[in-house]
């Protein structure tokens, strides 16, 4: 931090479920929605893709079938220019907790990503985290490096969003 | 919500004399994210020299339509008029107007993709929701556009509508994810209104050929750019299941064009793709 960086706060809520999302019983009102995944009813606990972020969803068998969010989307109003981007988005509260994400622009260029409070508040968060950590950092120094403003693919559920790059750029504000 | 902690680290940041508030007329950026339809829906919102209060209006109708959407057309829930229609328990006329409206544009797609996008022709009946979620795109689109905004994006879970871009002059630039890797790009391009992406690496192979009868994708991934986002939507829903051969069928509709990656993880596009430079 030799070249007195501006660092960011983002939270980066619920995380963990990116562990959970193929395995449990999906609530209604979480795919009410127009989607026609046949997710929602998979039992099985692999993975339905090949992505290689998707693999480790073995790993926590943090598939409870209970992660039910509460989403209160909430706005941010910031400005374009200068190193001061704000946080933003969605305040999403997973049932595994939170991530705060601290987010070090040195020179207009985000240089790092690093959790700065962990609030996850059961024991398994903590480890489904340190899965999620390295991932979200991966993300948002690649949209950086991509200089994009959305990312499009495939429909992702409302619980697969938190992995996705768009939540990276959202959450992040990176122009 | 998350805070935020514009920390000051450091000698240089700490001496600031000049509050980053003083730059915030430029050209504010407003930014939402609106959980609905099963999935999130991002907002990038440059309000430009217009009012911010009414941009706020504007995306608070922006959700409302989403969620005025979901309520009509859900497949999910028993009672919504597109499940009640599916269900032989109302006619079409009983329905919401636009119902009928965008079964008239599911027509209109299912005739310019060849019959690959076929809502009609489907294991579970009638389901337009190959094209509902970029229709409730375009028209969260137009309440930000009656708003008077320089420039918004909407992303409806992977598919995104837009007008004007993050500067003036330069375009919405919008990254293809790469079917093997949420966190890698497989390639950029500039948005010209509307880009719409089908694969079945998120939600399981939930792909019907209406030609074979069978669930079948012949690509991993088929992302269409174009003026429009019900179009887009739905044409690359059908472009999934035709694979490289769809894109001739894109191709020939004016103003859009394709690409497509396949199982080898090589692309595909049609002569005008606006790859990014």
């Amino acid at each position: 931090m030799k070249r007195t960086p501006i660092v960011l706060a983002a939270t980066a809520a619920g995380l963990a479920t990116v562990l959970g999302f193929h395995t449990q019983q999906m609530s209604g009102s979480i795919l009410s929605g127009l989607g026609k995944a046949g997710t929602g009813t998979t039992p099985t606990g692999s993975p339905s893709g090949t992505s290689g972020a998707n693999t480790t969803t073995t790993a926590g068998s943090s598939s409870t079938g209970s992660s039910t969010s509460s989403s209160t989307p909430s706005t941010t109003t910031t400005t374009a220019a200068s190193g001061t981007r704000t946080a933003l988005g969605a305040d999403v509260q997973y049932r595994y907790g939170e991530l705060e994400l601290q987010v070090t622009v040195t020179a207009g260029r985000i240089t790092n990503v690093q959790p700065a409070i962990d609030t996850a508040f059961d024991p398994r968060s903590s480890q489904v985290n340190s899965y999620a950590e390295p991932l979200l950092q991966s993300q948002t120094l690649q949209a950086q490096s991509a200089n994009i403003n959305g990312v499009s693919g495939a429909t992702f559920t409302s619980q697969a969003y938190v992995q996705s790059l768009q939540a990276a750029l959202d959450k992040l504000g990176i122009k | 919500m998350a805070d935020t902690a514009t920390t000051p680290r450091g000698e240089g940041r700490a001496g600031s004399s000049s509050p980053p508030r003083a730059e915030f007329p430029a050209d504010p950026v407003l930014r939402h994210v609106h959980a609905v339809m099963g999935t999130m829906v991002s907002f990038d919102v440059r309000i430009g020299e217009g009012e911010p209060q009414r941009a706020h209006v504007g995306l608070a109708r922006a959700c409302a339509r989403l969620d005025r959407a979901d309520a009509v057309f859900s497949t999910w829930k028993p009672n919504s008029p597109m499940s009640l229609l599916r269900a032989n328990a109302i006619r079409l006329g009983e329905a919401p107007p636009e119902l009928a409206a965008v079964l008239e544009l599911c027509a209109i797609a299912r005739d310019l993709s060849g019959g690959w996008f076929d809502p009609w022709n489907l294991p579970g009946g009638l389901d337009p929701t190959g094209l509902v979620k970029g229709w409730a795109a375009d028209r969260a689109l137009d309440e930000l556009r009656a708003a008077g905004v320089r420039a918004a994006m909407v992303s409806a879970g992977g598919d995104l509508a837009s007008f004007g871009g993050p500067e003036p002059g330069s375009p919405w630039r919008i990254g293809v994810r790469d079917p093997w890797a949420a966190d890698r790009i497989a390639c950029v391009l500039e948005s010209p209104g509307a880009v719409a992406t089908s694969g079945c690496y998120e939600r399981g192979n939930h792909v019907f050929d209406p030609r074979s009868g069978r669930a079948e994708a012949r690509c991993q991934s088929a992302t269409v750019t174009g003026p429009e986002l019900w179009l887009a939507d739905a044409l690359a829903t059908g472009l999934l299941v035709a694979g490289e051969a769809g894109l001739a069928l894109v191709e020939a509709v004016a103003g859009y064009e394709a690409c497509v990656i396949s199982g080898s993880g090589s692309i595909a596009m049609t002569g005008s793709f606006p790859v990014a430079p």
